[in-house]
């Protein structure tokens, strides 16, 4: 570990002033706590960690990080899975813990205006009184925060129908390299100009910091319907995804889970599931017919796909221990391995079979296990390779699968992410979806926004592979003075 | 570049009034990265046009030299049925599109007016929608991947074509409403959705536009889920339609509820023939697409009950015969009529525009006569200018692409 001694007593007494004493940590014990987010494996100390409680505190701790020379991360709950907010050497982690109100409840024009540490979950708990809900769910939902959604354009198990954080935003405001405060969107739909809003949602903390959010929310659907299917292998479980969507259902969320997700479900929520080869947990909703109609019509899809037994939930209760054996999976496969690497790779749904068999294969060549519990409907794998790290050359084994899953998936058409970001941990494979000219495309418009390369440098962008492969502005960018 | 591609420009090739020296239709994606490459270095202003359905949107170029239409660039690249996808260049027809996707029982759940003309590229340069935005949403929200050519040639893509993708910044979404001045738009990757199975459509007229907010709001109240939402103006009020589509016993459920709210509220909607639901889309189409002057209203959908009412009425009050397309959901609507006196619509607009500011909304000239255009600005104030500028100049350093088209002269 990097024993950095961080900033001077001087500047952290600065920080300080703007942020109040208590908020302002540059203790080594306390910065230990920011050294990883939810991808354990890469690790590095802040020098600084700062709780700022306003826009204003942000828009000063950025100015005084600039006059410093210190990079800027932002964070939320420290949830990511790809190092998103993973400190970058010598920089100031500003965390969002103390911004976390609900400022505004519109439902007139069915939104909220928050401040970007509110937990994703806390919003739907607020509005479920009035029958309303925010739609994107992440399994995570109770940790993480608003501002780290929208930094991913995160998704979840329901965003099949009603789409991911990209949909739901209207507006956000943003603290940019230079401490300005500028207002994106709003209340109010296509504000003329560029839609720049469509570029700060998924930017992965690298366009500025985010410190207010203005989301849709929605009423709550009249019906749900939920049933969960078991299968002889994911062949059939795969089949009968793709005869459901070919029918014009479009579910609210079909999960998948293959033997060993299922395995590792049982033993920690006690669902009563059977040891079969693969399952589907799928759920319809809308109006009380439609919702009826379309999940009798899924029932006898999946049944005509080889379907070993379907079961529905007899009450909400039964429902919701379905729905938490699916959404606890990743913890759950915490209990089957010390260790696991999770992916989150897409594929075109009508593949769902050929690569979970691809994956078997090469998951018994490289002589590990994987677990498969994933968002089926669109596609979009999470491969849990399980490895002991106390066995020499497992986590390297490990780690190589799983590189070599994602680039399955970029093989098949698809992406090396489907939710969970780039961040720090898969920007070398960004070079196996685009070409040079896409990604330096990409580094053009961050400098735009960020032509200083202020806020979360080396993440999402790989350095060129060399000299001359890729064009000189990447480099030359970061000089340039702000237009 | 083949000759058989390049031709002189004429008066009809005209953007705003300003007539090109040339035009040029690439046959190949290629073909125009290479032609833009050179033009942009020789120092050439170029403007791109698809069906040329959207030309009066934005101020007339300061500077123009060839026209690129993207008319050779008509294909399907692919069509996924299993996977809902599809990828086409960025000429393609949106109507053409639809019949061969229908073939599969699928569509892309984009309905603005003129499909026959109105091109992929096109909608999404220009962020143009009909009702069906509603459920679906705009472009914004539907397409997955884009390729673009810069001003300097360099051919990026971004997204992709898979409908979950979070690799990368969002170059689709930062292309769409751009008009052309960040790039251009030479394939999409759009997500489709399926046929609906049965469309019905209710009406009910002579509504206050408190009714319509009212009904609105009862029928999200009461969990409808319609894929459409529609007011035109007729007389001092307003024709309402509502779609519902999905599965039959799906849609009879929904319009059995809304009639019986709308009976409650004493305004009961009655089911549409066919025929008759397809006049009122004519309708529709034709505000949007017909009288000479347009205006494009944006506020928070619960303010048109208030200010962003004021706003219609200050513009409405200053064309001839206007008519009023309100999306009351979106909290969008579309003011069109004739030019009654020149000298009023500018007040106006500005007007209204202050009414606008103050609730967090816009007007935008969506097609102005071309006499009335100087000293016309069709977009209004642009938040977050200085980040705009700062785009525009990065991608595009020279301004050769549509210069002066787009919000503050960008
Ligand atoms: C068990 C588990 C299950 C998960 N399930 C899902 C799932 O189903 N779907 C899904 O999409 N993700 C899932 N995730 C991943 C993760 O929860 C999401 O990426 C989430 O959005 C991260 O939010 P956070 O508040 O923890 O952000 P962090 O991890 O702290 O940060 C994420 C990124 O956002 C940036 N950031 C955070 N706040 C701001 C701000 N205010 N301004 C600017 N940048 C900011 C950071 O710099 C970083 O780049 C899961 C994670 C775990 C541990």
């Amino acid at each position: 570990m990097d024993p950095s001694p961080g900033v001077d007593k001087d500047l952290a007494a600065r920080f300080a002033a703007i942020v109040g004493e208590r908020h302002c940590l540059s203790g080594l014990a306390q910065r230990m706590t920011y050294e990883s987010d939810g991808l354990m494996s890469l690790r590095e100390l802040p020098d600084l960690v700062v709780l700022p409680a306003s826009t204003d505190e942000v828009v000063r701790v950025v100015r005084l990080a600039r006059e410093a020379g210190m990079p800027v991360v932002g964070r939320g709950a420290g949830s990511g899975l790809s190092g998103g907010s993973l400190p970058v050497p010598g920089c100031v982690v500003v965390g969002m813990a103390r911004m976390k109100r609900i400022l505004e409840v519109d439902l007139e024009n069915a939104l909220v205006r928050v401040e970007p540490g509110v937990t994703n979950l806390e919003i739907s708990r607020r509005l479920a009184p009035a029958g309303y809900y925010y739609a994107p769910d992440p399994s995570s939902q109770s940790v993480c925060t608003i501002g780290g959604n929208v930094s991913e354009n995160s998704g979840g198990a329901h965003c099949l129908k009603y789409g991911f954080t990209a949909h739901h935003v209207l507006g956000v405001r943003l603290v940019r390299f230079d401490g300005s405060a500028v207002d994106v969107g709003g209340p109010a739909l296509d504000a003329p100009g560029y839609d720049l809003l469509g570029l700060i949602v998924g930017s992965e903390g690298m366009l500025g910091i985010v410190t207010e959010v203005v989301l849709k929310v929605l009423r709550k659907p009249e019906a749900t319907r939920t049933f969960f299917a078991t299968f002889p292998s994911t062949d059939e479980a795969g089949a009968a995804v793709s005869a459901i969507i070919a029918s014009g259902v479009v579910p609210a969320a079909i999960e998948m889970m293959d033997r060993l997700a299922i395995e590792a479900a049982k033993k920690a929520t006690g669902v009563d599931w059977p040891d079969v080869g693969a399952a589907l947990l799928m759920d319809v909703d809308g109006p009380v017919a439609e919702a009826e109609h379309t999940s009798r019509n899924a029932i006898g899809l999946a049944t005509a796909a080889g379907a070993l037994e379907v079961r529905v939930p007899h009450d909400e209760a039964e429902r919701q221990l379905m729905w938490k054996g699916r959404k606890s999976a990743f913890a759950a496969v915490g209990r089957i391995s010390p260790n696991y690497v999770v992916q989150d790779g897409v594929i075109p749904r009508s593949e769902i079979a050929r690569v979970l068999r691809e994956i078997d294969r090469l998951t018994r060549e490289a002589g590990l296990r994987v677990a498969n519990v994933f968002h089926a409907g669109d596609g979009n794998l999470h491969p849990l390779v399980l490895y002991d790290a106390r066995i020499p050359g497992q986590e390297k084994r490990a780690e190589e699968l799983s590189g070599e899953i994602l680039r399955m998936c970029v093989r098949f058409g698809g992406s090396i992410t489907g939710e969970h970001g780039v961040g720090a941990e898969k920007s070398a494979y960004m070079n196996d979806m685009f070409s040079p000219g896409d990604l330096e495309t990409m580094d053009v418009v961050r400098s735009a926004f960020d032509p200083e390369r202020r806020f979360n440098p080396g993440k999402v962008i790989p350095k060129p592979r060399m000299c001359g492969e890729a064009s000189g502005r990447l480099s030359g960018d970061a000089r340039e003075p702000a237009p | 570049m083949r000759a058989a591609g390049l031709r002189p420009g004429a008066p009809n090739d005209a953007i705003a009034g300003v007539v090109p020296r040339q035009v040029f239709t690439p046959s190949s994606v290629e073909e125009a990265a290479r032609f833009l490459g050179e033009a942009t270095r020789a120092g050439r202003a170029v403007a791109f046009v698809g069906g040329g359905t959207e030309l009066g949107l934005g101020a007339p170029p300061r500077d123009l030299d060839t026209v690129l239409r993207t008319a050779g660039l008509d294909r399907i690249l692919e069509h996924s049925p299993a996977d809902q996808i599809v990828v086409v260049e960025a000429g393609l027809p949106l109507a053409a599109l639809s019949r061969a996707l229908a073939a599969h029982g699928q569509r892309l759940a984009l309905d603005p007016p003129l499909p026959e003309r109105a091109t992929a590229g096109g909608v999404l340069a220009a962020n143009t929608f009909g009702p069906l935005r509603t459920r679906y949403g705009g472009p914004r929200d539907l397409v997955i991947g884009v390729t673009m050519v810069r001003a300097d040639g360099t051919v990026a893509k971004g997204g992709g074509k898979v409908v979950k993708n979070v690799a990368g910044f969002d170059l689709p979404r930062m292309l769409v409403g751009s008009l052309g001045t960040l790039g251009l738009v030479a394939r999409v990757a759009f997500r489709l959705h399926p046929i609906p199975e049965v469309v019905e459509t209710l009406r009910v007229g002579g509504l206050s536009g408190e009714q319509v907010l009212a009904l609105v709001r009862a029928l999200r109240e009461r969990q409808l889920e319609p894929s459409s939402v529609t007011a035109l103006s007729s007389g001092s009020g307003w024709e309402l339609a509502v779609v519902f589509e999905g599965f039959s016993a799906g849609v009879a459920q929904q319009r059995d509820r809304l009639v019986e709210i709308s009976r409650g509220a004493g305004t009961p909607f009655d089911l549409l023939p066919a025929g008759d639901a397809s006049a009122f889309r004519v309708r529709h189409d034709r505000i949007r697409t017909g009288p000479p002057v347009r205006l494009k209203v944006s506020a928070p959908p619960a303010s048109f009950a208030g200010g962003a009412r004021e706003a219609v009425s200050r513009l409405t009050a200053a064309l001839g015969g206007a008519d009023v397309v309100w999306y009351p959901t979106l909290g969008l609507a579309f003011a069109a009529g004739e030019v009654a006196e020149p000298a009023r619509l500018r007040p106006a607009i500005d007007e209204a525009r202050a009414d606008l500011s103050r609730i967090g909304g816009s007007a935008v000239v969506v097609s102005v006569p071309d006499a009335l255009r100087p000293g016309l600005d069709p977009w209004g104030e642009a938040k977050a200018f200085g980040l705009m500028q700062a785009l525009k100049q990065r991608l595009d350093p020279g301004a050769r692409l549509a210069p002066g088209r787009f919000v503050g002269g960008l």
